[in-house]
This record gives structure tokens, sequence and C-alpha cells, in this order.
């Protein structure tokens, strides 16, 4: 009997089991959930190095580490925590949810999501190698500025090769998200009708395109100029290190948007749910976030004031940087205006996203004060650089990544986390983070220069604070593990619709938790 | 399509499609729009001296060019089942390549599986031992639609 078997019947899932279902798997749950184990234990792995930055900065003087050495937990740090622990968070949720969200029953090319993700591990791996090598792991900082980057020994090729395959899993992986948004969406789910997550992500993968060839062109540029003898951007052969600082941020700027605008998908459908109303404006909403990702570009320079410029292009990027206060202020009014009036309850999701409304804003504050050059040419290089870009990458990204992972655990899963220990780690993280970095903006106005092991008496007090606050937030995020594989293993069935505000089609279209396959066939949107 | 080079007229023809929620103007907008910005940038880079981010910007374009080209073959696969005259024909298109299975109309047979939660599940139409699927991209009240369609046109086919 000849016969063809229908979709349904055939994608039953069967296949390999063990460590195989994961190596092949083409399901955008089990990949989604492979970024976000991976971006976790990337997040340890860089969280340790940090540990070990603050413990050596706990006491003026050299204690614990060389320098060199600290110099290396510096670099990794920031390297590991960008590119490996919270760009593969957010793709993590991007496989989760976005087919979900849309309507669809997977990503647009499933083999290609499972290489993006397979990438991965061998970049973090010669990450790691790279603390091994002859000559020492490279202390040239995540910015990898040249002529350091050139006098590096063989750690710097591993780390240049590291960044080459992260930058392919996120070209990968962006056009697997854009194809996706744009063609797979159901009938009905117009672009002005999808949750605003799938918007921050379409936007995100388009800034990954634009920006990616940037940083695999300036990274190959560097190994060219330490092993084929040309001068980019070596002085001693008439090449120009300042232009390698133009192409890093350049790359660089909008990596910080990269990382920040799936956080605003996040919170833009946490805060509702817990709100019960809908987003407040929400086409201002994907408007506001289309002109960051614009303005993104557009803003450079103001991370090199210092380098030298002409004055007049210093006061263009502080006024285009000020502006970008604008859809950013326009995003955080819209989202105290949903909870104006809203019925709202504090569960450990909303917990994670007022905390990070709270503490983004303060972030956005210091950057505006950065963005002013005069007063950025007194603070460049010093810790309030590193207190800023801590509230908007921590107390922003991570902070809507807790929130997410909270709320959207019951519908991966099917079970409850606990809500007392999931609210226990929101308010250590909250204190702990704060006694981190909000200290650390005094001792930069205070004239602390960052990347050094070693500081002046005066500054003792606050690094002190600062390295316990480190520690205990290090820490409350083993209560976070802990939280995780409790949900997993005892965690409580988690009803149809956890969070009655939740109005998303995976809430309201499909069951709990999710089957492994979401839409077979596209459900009709209305 | 509802006649080729040589058959009789389809007294009867259905045609089921993939979803694709972005057109093909909406396709090439797209890409052209990544094609003007990566460009934009690496030229202005390379203007400066900085070459190398070129082959990069172009080796992405490319990618980009083959994932909307295989979107582009995708959009294009449908199914159709046809009436025409004693004949049933069921024929796919699938990335460019296309299949055609045929019955005859006095023998065929409409079949619905059970699926899974109570709905219709595949669809098939089945004759002399061979049976093929019919309506992959439908959801279950299609399917079941497509059935009832498909048997009163049979019934009426062998009443004339």
């Amino acid at each position: 009997m000849e016969a063809v078997h229908g979709h349904d019947h055939a994608h039953d899932h069967h296949g390999p089991t063990g460590i195989m279902k994961y190596l092949t798997t083409t399901n955008h749950k089990d990949i989604g959930s492979m970024y976000l184990w991976f971006s976790f234990s990337m997040f340890l792995l860089g969280g340790a190095m940090a540990l070990v930055i603050r413990a050596e900065l706990f006491q003026p003087g050299l204690q614990i580490v060389n320098p060199e050495f600290f110099n290396a937990m510096t670099t990794y740090h920031g390297l590991i925590m960008v590119f490996g622990a919270i760009m593969p968070a957010f793709v993590g949720f991007a496989n989760w949810l976005i087919p979900m969200q849309i309507g669809a029953p997977d990503m647009a090319f499933p083999r290609m999501n499972n290489w993006s993700f397979w990438l991965l591990p061998p970049a973090a791996l010669l990450l790691i190698l790279a603390q091994f090598t002859p000559g020492g792991p490279a202390g040239v900082g995540w910015t990898l500025y040249p002529p350091l980057t050139i006098q590096q020994g063989m750690s710097m090729d591993l780390t240049i090769f590291a960044v080459h395959i992260l930058g392919m899993s996120s070209i990968m992986g962006s056009i697997n998200i854009i194809t996706t948004v744009l063609n797979m969406r159901a009938p009905g789910m117009t672009l002005m009708k999808m949750p605003l997550f799938c918007w921050t992500w379409l936007i995100t993968a388009y800034l990954l395109i634009a920006v990616m060839p940037v940083l695999a062109g300036a990274v190959t540029m560097l190994l060219t100029d330490r092993h084929f003898d040309t001068h980019f951007f070596n002085p001693a052969g008439g090449g120009d290190p300042v232009l390698f600082q133009h192409i890093f941020w350049f790359f660089g700027h909008p990596e910080v948007y990269i990382i920040a605008i799936p956080a605003f998908g996040v919170i833009s459908q946490v805060i509702p749910a817990f709100a019960r109303k809908p987003l407040f404006g929400y086409s201002s909403m994907v408007y506001a976030t289309a002109s960051i990702a614009i303005l993104s570009f557009l803003v450079w320079a103001h991370h090199m004031y210092t380098v030298g410029m002409p004055v007049q292009a210093q006061l263009y990027f502080m006024f285009a940087t000020m502006l970008i206060a604008v859809p950013t202020g326009v995003k955080v009014f819209n989202w105290v205006a949903t909870m104006w009036k809203g019925s709202m309850t504090f569960e450990t999701p909303m917990l994670f996203a007022i905390g990070f409304l709270f503490l983004f804003t303060i972030g956005g504050f210091t950057g505006l004060v950065l963005a002013i050059t005069p007063v950025d040419v007194q603070l460049h290089d010093t810790y309030y650089v590193v207190a800023h870009f801590h509230y908007v990458m921590v107390a922003g990204a991570l902070f809507s990544a807790f929130a997410g992972i909270y709320f959207w655990l019951p519908k991966w899963i099917g079970k409850m986390y606990d809500e007392g220990l999931g609210k226990l780690h929101f308010w250590l993280s909250f204190i702990f983070f704060n006694l981190a970095f909000f200290v650390q903006h005094f001792l930069g106005l205070a004239g602390m220069p960052r990347r050094i092991p070693d500081y002046s008496l005066q500054f003792t007090d606050f690094n002190m604070v600062s390295t316990i606050g480190a520690f205990g937030f290090g820490l409350s995020q083993l209560l976070f593990l802990y939280i995780i594989l409790k949900a997993i293993r005892s965690g409580e069935k988690a009803p149809q619709r956890p969070w009655e505000g939740a109005d998303s089609i995976e809430w309201t279209m499909l069951p709990t938790p999710a089957p492994y396959h979401s839409f077979e066939k596209p459900p009709v949107i209305r | 399509m509802d006649r080729a080079y040589g058959e009789e007229p389809r007294s009867f023809m259905l045609v089921s499609r993939h979803n694709n929620s972005l057109s093909s103007t909406g396709r090439s907008a797209v890409l052209g729009s990544f094609v003007f910005v990566s460009a934009a940038i690496s030229l202005a880079f390379a203007l400066h001296g900085a070459w190398m981010i070129l082959p990069f910007a172009g080796a992405e374009i490319a990618i980009l060019y083959l994932a909307f080209r295989a979107i582009a073959r995708r959009a294009g696969d449908y199914e159709s089942i046809s009436i025409c005259g004693d004949r049933i024909l069921v024929e796919r298109w699938e990335s460019g390549r296309p299949t055609r299975f045929e019955f005859n109309r006095l023998w065929v047979q409409v079949i619905v599986h059970p699926g899974r939660g109570g709905g219709a599940g595949a669809l098939a139409v089945r004759s002399h031992g061979r049976e093929v699927e019919f309506g992959r991209h439908l959801t279950p009240e299609q399917r079941a639609e497509v059935a009832r369609t498909l048997k009163n046109q049979l019934g009426r086919a062998r009443r004339s």
C-alpha cells in the first residue's frame, strides 16, 4: 500500500534519545532550552570571573591575583557575559516564544537553528582554552583595542576565532528569526497584532545583521595585523588604532541595544500581565523600539570622546546620544502608564520587571550624564562607567531575563516554581546588586579608574561594600538555580493560565505545558 | 492550471497552499533593505581603509539571499485535487518538484483518519490499495470540510 502520512503523524516524538537527541534536534523548544542552559552556565563562569575581580579589589594592594591575570579576568568576564550569557539567553527566549506567539509550528529553518546553537559550545571552549595558552590569557579588555591586541600571545587568536564563531551563530539566528517572524505568522496575525516580544526580536535581528559583519571585519583585521604584516591598526606600520575604535563601537553601541531591546520585549509582556491591563501605547512602543535601533547607529563615538575629535563631532555625538532618551522615555512612560490604575499583583516576574524599570531608568540617567562630553572627559574609564553599564546590562537585561524565565516557566515545563523562594531571589538580587554597583558611581566620581587591580587607600570602603554586594549577588544566583531545579523536579502542576492577565496566544491557544509541536496547523487570529 | 494541454476540462478543483505571511514584494523589500544598509556600512568603512568588512557583509547578504530564495520556493508549494473526466488527480508541487497521482473516479474512496483529540486526522483518497494524503496544510476542521465537499462531488459525478 502506498500511503503518504500526515504531518502530525510523521513528526511524532520519535527519533534519537539521550545526547543524540540534543545534538540533532531541530525542535525550537529543545533548542531554546539548550540556549538558556548554555547561557546560564556561561553566566556562572563569567560571574566567577567577576568574583575574582571583586575579591582582588576588596582591599588595596595585590592580594590574590597578579595584574596580568586580573586584566584577563576583566577581558573574559566582559566577553563571556556579553556574547556567552546575555545574548544567548535572549536567543533562547526567541526560540521558545516566537513560534508560539505568532502561531507557527517551528522556526523557518530548523536545521540552521540547530547549527547556530551548536556553534556556541566550541566558541566557549576557545574562550576557556585561551586562559591556558602560552603567554597567558589576553588582558586587553572586551573592547579588544589595538595596539595592545596586536602584542598579545596565542590567546588573542583563540579569542578572535571565538568571536568569529559567535558572530556566525548570531547571524544564522537572526536570519531564522527574521524569516520566521515575517513569513510564518498565522492568518490574521498582522505585524501590529504581534506580541511586543516578537517585534523587539525582529528589530534586534535587523541590528545584528547590520553590525555583525563590522565586528567580523574588525577582528579579522586584528588577526591579519598580528600574523600577515598588514597595518590596519598598527601605528608602527602607519596604521590607525583609532580607526579600530570607530569600527568596534559602530558594532558595540548597537550591541548594547541588541541586548537591551529583547529585554524591553520581555518587560512589555510581563507588566501588562500583572497589571491586568493591555500594554499602554502599543504602536508607540513599536515605533520607539525602531527609533532606538536606528539611533543606535548614529552615536557610536560617545564611547571615545577622549581619543580626540573635532568639537563639532563631539557636539553632534553628544546631542545624538541625548536624543535616544526620547524613545527610551516613551517606553518607560508607557510601562508606567500600563501599571497606572491596574489591578496589580506582585509575583516574582512582576517584581523583577519593576526592579528592571527602576534600575534600568537609573542606568539610562547615568548614560545621559556620560553623554555630556565635558562630563565624560572627566568620567571616562572610571568606575562611574562600570556602574552605568552594569545598571543597563545586569539590572536591565539580566533582571528582564529573570522576569521572563519566572513568567514563562509554567508554560515551558508545566510546573510552578516556589513563589516564596522566587521573591527571596528577587530581593537578594535587588539588594546585593545595588550594594555592588551603586557605590561604584561614587568611586567613579571620586576618580577611581576601571581595569586596575590596585587603588588608592581612599577608595577602600566603597570597594569593600561593592565586593560584599558582588559576592551576595553571585551567591543569590545559586538560589535561582535551586529554584529552577526544584520546579523541574517537584514543582506543583501549573494551571492552564497561571497569570490571569497573560493574553498572548501561547497562553490562550496552547495547553500548559506547551506540546512538543506547538501549532502544527496555523491558528486563525481575529 | 485548470486545464493542462491535451487534457479534458476539470469539473472540480481544490488547491491547498502553505500559510505565507510575507508576499513576494515584501521579500524583495526586506532583502533590498538589508542589501542597502549592509552595502552603505561596509562601503563607508572601506572608504576609510577598513575594506575587510566588505567580504563579510557580502557573505552575510549571500546567506540571507539563499534563505529568502528557499522561502520563495516553499511559498510556491501547493497540493491540488481535481476531477478531470473519469479521473481524480492529486498533484503536489514541493520545492520546485511536481508529483502527480491519478485514480479512477468510480473506484476512489475519500478517507478521513481519526486524529488525536477526536478531530479529523489525515485526509486521503484511496483506490486499489493505493492511498495518497491530501490537505496537509489544512486544519482538522478544514480537512473535514474538504472531505465532505469531495464526497459530494464524487457522488454527483457518479450519478451523472
